[in-house]
């Protein structure tokens, strides 16, 4: 019986990498299709990263959801970190991720179907992205 | 893990295994900038066609290797970009704007010539 | 895509048909709460099991003199042997009504016989017609049992119904699944009938693009085309859109992103044959026109496609490998 979900702590930048090869593994049994996981890999792979960055340390818990029929994939980001101070900002397109200022949010957004983002400054920020397969 | 690079005349070839962390992209700078002084190389081949995922380190990390390379007057070539991660990083809004991308490594190594 | 199939009746995936469908612990219990299917109407039904064994073989010989009398379901039964094992089957679902417990596995055993019944062409109405005679066929005799207690009777059939109507309606489910997953799988052919990648010459593609693009449209087009530039080895691909009447922005951008992963790959996209509406849209949504490469039309387009695969042109040449010194 295959697990319906997987916790990776994120500490160092070799987390990032366990963290979407995890993630990727359990998709796949949900029969997302390659493209989709992809997609999914880079998606927490920017997720994993902000918390390397900027917050120390932190959680990637992915779990596999369903709903009316749908299947999909649940992908919750959390850290105590510093919080974002200014999210319109960070959420805007051209915020680019090139430089190292960006935190590649709209990235995420685009890439995901459900983007939530809850952050106080000095207390923390969790990110909740879900995709659903196309069957 | 260290990503292998070969040398063919004076072309460098680094090839990038899947599972590779930030400090593996990092030592790979390190690696090719010296070298490429080390072996005068004229041009340097990365050929991704092992990569899972091209995030945002990644890119930058390629972009600054090709920087640092051009300072050495030698050329980048990224080859074996596949579909799935390319498309998967134009989402992301991530760009190579000034690097050469090929097909894979025969037509990398003919580009450089 | 589902690995289900319902072509052949005897390799429907009962366990997966279950969480293809949704049906959950939680789906399940939500349902039972609608009906107000409760422990105890369980009770009510397991007080019934001793009495339904009295009486199963003669409204099961009923039920079937009943479906013999009409053409569309005598079809289904005239080996003998197969009308002998069915009466069986339907002896023990006939009882397991009356079992008392009603848990996931009941409700797997209800999915495969509706999925088995889909899969063999048995319309729902002849399904509603056994539960119907089922029905009043237990009600006759329940209130001949309790006579004397027709409370009883009746709390008795209540309990009954609710457990049918649970019964009907993941019967129905099965069948609205299979018409939907059919359509699904008929959906996926017909869109990748409609967009064939062409090979013209080596290195270049072609891919004409008839009717409207919606954005699953959109990306299943991406995929093939990537997927071809790596397979095929192109270094161009020329996509007619003449026959795309117009595209959303949603659908534009995701264009514009397609080029982008294309050049990643090492190929130029030429885009051809764009109408008024489209070249209107792209430039209202502020694509950045230098990023495409358009042409007017198709044979403009392999023009152009012809000059940048000159232009490149190469010679393979032999490789000669050696590690470096560290």
């Amino acid at each position: 019986m295959t697990d319906h979900q997987v916790s990776i702590p994120i500490i160092t930048d070799s987390d990032i990498v366990s963290a979407r090869q995890q993630a990727r593994e359990l998709a796949k049994t949900f029969g997302f299709s390659s493209s989709e996981l992809a997609g999914i890999a880079a998606a927490i792979s920017e997720l994993a990263r902000n918390i390397v960055s900027y917050a120390n340390k932190g959680m990637v818990n992915v779990s596999l959801i369903q709903e009316s029929g749908k299947k999909g994939i649940l992908v919750i980001v959390k850290d105590k970190g510093p919080g974002i101070s200014d999210i319109s900002l960070a959420m805007q397109d051209g915020y680019s991720t090139s430089n190292s200022l960006g935190l590649g949010l709209p990235g995420v957004k685009r890439l995901m179907d459900s983007f939530e983002i809850k952050t106080e400054i000095g207390k923390g920020t969790t990110i909740t992205v879900k995709k659903w397969a196309l069957r | 893990m260290k990503v292998p690079i070969l040398k063919q005349g004076n072309i460098l070839i680094a090839t990038i295994q899947s599972a590779l962390t930030d400090q593996d992209l990092l030592g790979l700078q390190d690696n090719l900038s010296h070298q490429v002084i080390q072996h005068r190389s004229q041009g340097v081949v990365i050929d991704i066609t092992e990569l899972d995922v091209m995030d945002s380190f990644a890119t930058r990390t390629l972009r600054n290797i090709a920087n640092i390379l051009k300072l050495r007057g030698a050329k980048t070539i990224i080859v074996g970009m596949q579909p799935d991660v390319a498309f998967a990083m134009v989402q992301l809004g991530l760009t190579l704007p000034d690097i050469k991308t090929a097909r894979d490594l025969d037509e990398g190594l003919a580009l450089l010539r | 895509m589902t690995k289900q199939n319902f072509s052949n009746p005897h390799n429907i995936d009962a366990s997966s048909l279950m969480s293809d469908m949704g049906l959950d612990e939680k789906e399940i219990q939500h349902r039972k709460e609608w009906l107000q299917l409760d422990s105890s109407d369980e009770a009510r039904l397991a007080e019934l099991n001793k009495m339904a064994q009295g009486y199963a073989d003669e409204v099961i010989e009923d039920l079937y003199k009943h479906f013999l009398k009409f053409e569309e379901t005598q079809k289904f039964f005239e080996d003998p042997a197969v009308l002998k094992r069915v009466k069986n089957l339907q002896k023990q679902y006939f009882l397991r009504l009356t079992q008392g417990n009603y848990d996931s596995q009941y409700i797997e055993e209800r999915l495969k016989i509706g999925a088995v019944h889909a899969s063999i062409g048995l319309d729902v109405k002849w399904y509603l017609g056994a539960y119907n005679f089922y029905q009043r066929a237990v009600a006759k005799r329940l209130f001949k049992a309790f006579k004397n207690d027709p409370e009883k009777a009746l709390s008795a059939l209540f309990s009954l119904t609710k457990l049918i109507y649970m019964d009907i309606g993941l019967a129905i489910d099965t069948y609205i699944y299979q018409r939907e997953l059919t359509i699904r799988q008929q959906q996926e052919a017909i869109r990748e009938l409609s967009t064939p990648v062409l090979q013209l010459r080596e290195e270049l593609l072609i891919l004409p693009i008839i009717g409207a693009i919606d954005a699953q449209r959109a990306r299943q087009l991406t995929e093939q085309l990537l997927l071809a530039i790596r397979d095929k080895r192109a270094k161009v691909v020329v996509v007619d859109i003449t026959g795309v009447p117009t595209v959303d922005s949603r659908v534009a951008n995701h264009l514009v992103q397609t080029v982008d992963a294309a050049r990643l790959m090492g190929a130029t996209l030429i885009i051809t044959g764009l109408s008024a509406e489209v070249a209107q849209i792209l430039v209202t949504i502020g694509v950045d026109l230098s990023k495409i490469t358009t042409v007017g039309d198709l044979q403009g387009g392999i023009e152009e496609a012809d000059r940048i695969i000159e232009h490149y042109k190469i010679k393979p040449q032999k490789n000669n490998l050696q590690a470096t010194t560290e």
